[in-house]
């Protein structure tokens, strides 16, 4: 699976799909859903707020299809307005009131919460491990180092999506990548054990 | 930040699990179904922001709608079935009693009305909850029987996903009876 910002949609289908055609609209929806709904989910965790957003981003990428320029991948247009709106969720009093409550019952113990599992199950036991430790970090921790370390977004970037300043999109991410590291290093202390 | 190489090692791991394949969370169809039925809501909302006498207009029409549509719907919720099933009615050979009773509820989840006419926001953020959890231990349990795991293990979350059924049919038990009796 491609990233969405290297997702490229052709521009005869893009034109089609304006054009209200729905074979196009759906060909569209099969070729950019998969990963938009993978960046939903790593960035606020949750699948049901995930699918919530992964709803809004699509509906949105289908009302707004016809200002799209052409200056970049449709992927990667359609990359900042899934980001956007996670962002905005994670910002949002309703987020922040969920995480209260999931914190009153929760024991921090870094395990892999139901909600929080991978898009689909994983393929390898190293995945898990991944998924563990992006699991235990807090949503804003995980949310910046997905964007720096895998979408490729500057600190100046996260930064202004956050509403914050750069040396707090520095920290989260300082922060996030030692507990990753906490996370994943008996894995690798294991392999390095591991008879072949 | 790159210049550890153990953050180096993060970034190349997390940038795999980025690149392991992943599915929409529903087809074109059901996207299109989500799409028609959030319409009025939305055609409510901007409404509300340009003209408020036919965002009001609109809003009565909704709750007219709402306020009638249990009548009709009650009739079809009772008719289906309006208890959920206690006992197993059929059950696979090698079931055990807990999983056979699993699948009954399920069916009975199943046939039940996609959505309720009533929809009250504590009990909808519940159910959701619990098919979230429901569907995320199914694919706890598929990547668990992929990596081998012990039967013990597979017994005792087959035994959660038994309970959070149990809870969601219980649930959705009560949503239904209040949507019967608004």
């Amino acid at each position: 699976m491609s990233r969405l910002a290297e997702i490229a949609i052709s521009d005869e289908l893009i034109t089609r799909a304006c054009a209200g055609e729905e074979a196009a609209q759906a060909a569209i929806y099969r070729g950019l859903g998969p990963a938009v709904f993978a960046l939903t989910r790593r960035l606020v965790g949750n699948r049901a707020v995930a699918e919530d957003l992964f709803q809004d981003t699509m509906i949105v990428l289908f009302q707004r299809l016809g200002e799209f320029r052409g200056e970049a991948p449709l992927g990667a247009w359609l990359r900042q307005i899934a980001v956007n709106r996670c962002l905005n969720y994670l910002r949002s009093p309703w987020h922040r009131a969920r995480l209260h409550w999931e914190s009153a019952d929760e024991d921090h113990d870094g395990s892999l919460r139901p909600t929080m599992l991978p898009v689909t199950p994983p393929t390898s036991a190293d995945l898990l491990d991944v998924e563990r430790a992006l699991a235990s970090l807090t949503p804003v921790g995980r949310a910046v180092v997905w964007l720096f370390e895998v979408e490729g977004y500057s600190h100046e970037e996260i930064a202004r999506f956050f509403g914050r300043s750069v040396s707090f999109s520095k920290s989260q991410l300082a922060r996030a990548l030692a507990r990753l590291r906490q996370g994943l290093a008996p894995q690798e202390d294991q392999e390095a054990c591991t008879p072949i | 930040m790159h210049t550890d190489m153990n953050d180096k090692s993060i970034a190349r791991r997390l940038r795999a699990a980025a690149d392991e394949p992943s599915e929409a969370p529903y087809d074109w169809a059901e996207f299109q179904r989500r799409r028609h039925s959030s319409v009025l809501t939305r055609v409510i909302a901007r409404g509300l922001e340009r003209n408020r006498p036919m965002a009001i207009a609109a809003a009565v029409a909704a709750a007219v709608l709402v306020t009638v549509f249990p009548f009709f719907r009650s009739h079809h919720a009772h008719t289906a079935s309006t208890t959920p099933p206690v006992k197993a009615v059929r059950s696979n050979e090698g079931d055990s009693m807990e999983q056979a009773r699993t699948r009954a509820l399920e069916g009975w989840l199943a046939a039940l009305p996609r959505d309720h006419a009533i929809v009250r926001v504590g009990t909808r953020a519940a159910v959701s909850d619990l098919q979230d959890q429901i569907a995320a231990l199914d694919d706890l349990m598929s990547a668990e029987r992929v990596a081998g795991a012990q039967p013990t293990r597979l017994e005792a979350l087959e035994s959660q996903r038994a309970q959070l059924v149990n809870s969601l049919a219980q649930l959705q038990y009560a949503e239904m009876l209040a949507s019967a009796n608004p």
